[in-house]
């Protein structure tokens, strides 16, 4: 995430008593570790693992020698953030003031909004969690070497340029007189498309009966450059449709796991509930099933979903 | 053979066509010259002392010579049929095996310490107070002949270059420095080569056992291809395996015992590669083919791969197979599910219901971790302070303060350059001592 400092209009020359700090808080990790014999121990006998090769230390909780451990890494770098993905972040405004500064900080707020590449343009985003004392929209006063701590949530459903403006308005004051100052920050990053689908509509002719069948089939392609498991894929039909569905959920199988560039096929078999109150055509005749819903978890549970646009089939005429 | 007549019979098919060849390579053998005379039978120590003479030296040798550190010239490759002569390992001896240490990674606060050994401190010592980088240093100067008082080593004192390899490369992966512990092990080359590695007498491995165990993580390392240690592991099983086998046939428990829990230890280290080579699902089907030993570290083992996985629903079938004595495991997962799913108010609570009185390093840092994602920083630096406080540093521990520091200050270099001097100051342990900057995200 590259960030920069954006030319405030704020008239003071001199450098601010508060600083913001932010950290991409995507999933937390779990350490990995090589356990390995302490050198120098006797041959021939099996001991313990030397201490420093694990995770941490002075525990019965340690799955040694497995390789990855129960204690969890804060985030170590921005990563990349995917379309479908909830896009997590803290934000930090400290006093950065000596303890024996003359100055006080007070009312400090935080304000955050997020620019979308598409026609959206930009969002203001909500802050959590809410302030202990007092209501949510209120200031707080920092000490010196305080922190005002808030996290924001943003759901990525488009690819490209996203920019994340962070807003820090605060009181400056001494014994004699006081000001406001605020500033801001930009950060920017770039979302990917974490999932590629492909659908495709046939339709099944029923000989016997006027109800009318068509299987949909889709190609999830993992495009992104981390492992992901599927966990549902679920088509939202329109009304006086129904569907079965033919994939891992329905046999009890075990959810897929897709590697970077490797593909999952599904397929659903879409059905008339009756032939009387089939579903209504659009303008130019075609049919609309619904919508494609695919949810997948990542690394330590990292959630993602997404859904297509509107799915159908040109119907001949009855 | 040689009482053959001269006329070659044509039909005897398996015989070669040109006894003369044949003839003479055979004397050849038979005869002791200078350079067949290590195994020092034949020959007078005045002999062999006169063997580093140049001048006797055939020019083809004379590379081998220049090196007065070794009192003999590596042996032929290849011994003959039957005749067993000690290992010669002066390949692992030279001096351009072993890289330099850089020092530049490690924080002043260590390397100005009063507490950094001197060059004199005895290797075990090193070990014992968690110099991890001054015992590989120490270790290579003994392999290499380049120590103070300069007693050099003995090429064919197996035990002894094995100890001293394995303590450089084990070191080497302690602190930070794993690739270049590849490098260096690659001068091992094949251990499966049995004239190289397996003592003609015994017909033992010379190589320790742990060392073998660490060249296969190495090695794969080495060559960039993780597939490669699944395989090796598995050649050391069947070996493992066998000397069960072997064991139990003595009857000896003891021998027995040590094998199967080095058996059970490969299965487990096989899971590990197979996670390193992205193979998450082979890597839980392999795991669910191996058998509990009683003490929950496989019900854990199975939930943090399907947790990294992110399949929560299997973590928490792995949580409901915990035994009783293992109540603490069973918790311990589902408090990681919960945070898996960024449930971290009910991950918080389970976490502070784990037994205080027992200092566990991680349930501390996952409780900050978890504070720090309720956005509660300040609560969460202080446990973090606190566990540095009592005499921990694990790297994730000062990992994750480091990061906090950050984000709590512009000034966070200052705060993090006390850290290290408070970790600098900590007691000396095999827990390790010095840090490098990495650690503290310097």
């Amino acid at each position: 995430m590259s960030h920069q400092a954006y030319p405030s209009h704020d008239p003071i020359k001199e450098p601010h008593s508060v600083s913001v700090k932010v950290l991409r808080l995507s999933q937390p990790s779990l350490v990995t570790q090589y356990p390995i014999d302490p050198p120098f121990s006797p041959p021939n006998t099996k001991s313990q693992p030397a201490p420093a090769s694990l995770a941490y230390s002075g525990s019965n909780t340690n799955p040694d020698p497995f390789l990855l451990s129960p204690i969890l890494n804060l985030p170590v770098s921005f990563g990349s953030a995917y379309v479908g993905e909830t896009f997590s972040c803290t934000l930090c405004a400290n006093n950065d003031l000596p303890p024996d500064a003359a100055k006080r900080i007070r009312d400090v707020r935080i304000e955050a909004e997020m620019k979308t590449p598409g026609l959206g343009g930009t969002q203001k985003l909500e802050l959590g969690p809410a302030n202990i004392h007092g209501a949510l929209a209120g200031g707080v006063d920092l000490e010196p070497g305080g922190t005002l701590q808030k996290i924001v949530g943003f759901d990525l459903k488009e690819e490209g340029n996203h920019v994340l403006a962070v807003t820090v308005s605060y009181s400056e004051a001494t014994e004699t007189s006081g000001r406001t100052r605020t500033f801001r920050k930009l950060y920017q990053f770039i979302c990917k498309a974490s999932l590629i689908v492909r659908t495709k509509v046939s339709s099944l002719n029923s000989d016997t009966s006027n109800i009318k069948k068509w299987i949909l089939e889709a190609q999830l392609e993992n495009c992104s450059e981390d492992v992901i498991q599927l966990e549902k894929v679920v088509l939202d039909t329109e009304e006086g449709l129904g569907y079965h569905d033919c994939n891992w959920s329905s046999d009890g199988d075990k959810k897929p796991v897709l590697h970077p560039g490797e593909i999952e096929q599904v397929c659903f078999l879409v059905q008339e509930k009756g032939a009387d109150n089939g579903p209504r055509l659009t303008a130019d005749g075609r049919m609309i099933f619904g919508v494609l819903g695919i949810g997948w978890r990542g690394e330590m549970g990292c959630r993602g979903f997404l859904s297509t646009g509107k799915l159908g089939a040109r119907v001949a005429v009855r | 053979m040689s009482e053959q007549p001269s006329s070659p019979a044509p039909e005897q098919g398996h015989r070669r066509n040109k006894p003369s060849i044949t003839r003479s390579t055979r004397p050849r053998s038979s005869t002791k010259g200078p350079l067949d005379a290590d195994n020092g039978l034949l020959t007078s120590p005045t002999a062999s002392a006169s063997q580093l003479s140049p001048s006797l030296q055939p020019p083809s040798r004379s590379s081998s010579a220049n090196n007065t550190a070794q009192p003999r010239p590596p042996p032929s490759p290849t011994p003959q049929l039957g005749e067993a002569r000690p290992k010669d390992f002066t390949f692992l001896l030279q001096p351009e095996i072993y890289h330099p240490l850089n020092v530049q990674n490690i924080p002043p606060a260590f390397r100005n310490s009063p507490k950094q050994p001197n060059s004199e401190t005895p290797i075990d010592e090193l070990l014992a107070k968690g110099h991890f980088r001054a015992a590989a240093i120490a270790a290579a100067q003994e392999l290499t002949g380049s120590t103070i008082n300069g007693t050099s080593i003995d090429p064919q004192d197996a035990s002894r270059i094995f100890r001293l390899l394995y303590t450089r490369l084990a070191c080497l992966t302690l602190i930070d420095a794993t690739s270049l512990a590849a490098q260096e092990a690659k001068a091992l080359e094949d251990l499966n080569d049995a004239r190289r590695y397996i003592d003609d007498n015994t017909n033992e491995h010379l190589v320790p056992w742990e060392l073998r165990v660490l060249h296969v993580r190495l090695q794969a390392l080495g060559f960039g291809d993780p597939r490669r240690a699944v395989m090796s592991y598995h050649d050391l099983a069947r070996e493992a395996r066998d000397r069960i086998r072997k064991a139990s046939l003595s009857h000896d428990n003891s021998a027995r015992e040590l094998w199967k829990s080095r058996l059970h230890e490969l299965g487990i280290k096989v899971a590990g590669a197979l996670i390193e080579m992205d193979d998450l699902s082979g890597a839980a089907h392999h795991l669910n083919s191996l058998r509990d030993r009683g003490d929950g570290k496989l019900a854990l083992s199975k939930a943090l791969l399907w947790l990294h996985l992110g399949d929560i629903g299997n973590a928490k079938l792995c949580a409901s197979q915990c035994s009783e004595d293992t109540e603490n495991v069973e918790k311990l997962i589902l408090a990681l599910c919960d945070m898996a799913d960024s449930n971290y108010e009910a991950a918080l609570q389970k976490w502070q219901e784990f037994d205080i009185t027992v200092t566990d390093e991680m349930i501390g840092v996952n409780q900050a971790v978890c504070l720090i994602y309720l956005g509660r920083i300040q609560e969460g630096r202080n446990i973090l302070e606190k566990l540095v406080d009592s005499g921990l540093s694990s790297h994730t521990l000062l990992f994750n303060l480091s990061t906090t520091y950050e984000l709590c200050s512009e000034r966070n270099r200052i705060l993090k350059g006390r850290l290290t001097e408070k970790v600098a100051n900590m007691e000396q342990s095999p827990f390790g001592w010095e840090k490098t900057n990495a650690d503290f995200k310097l």
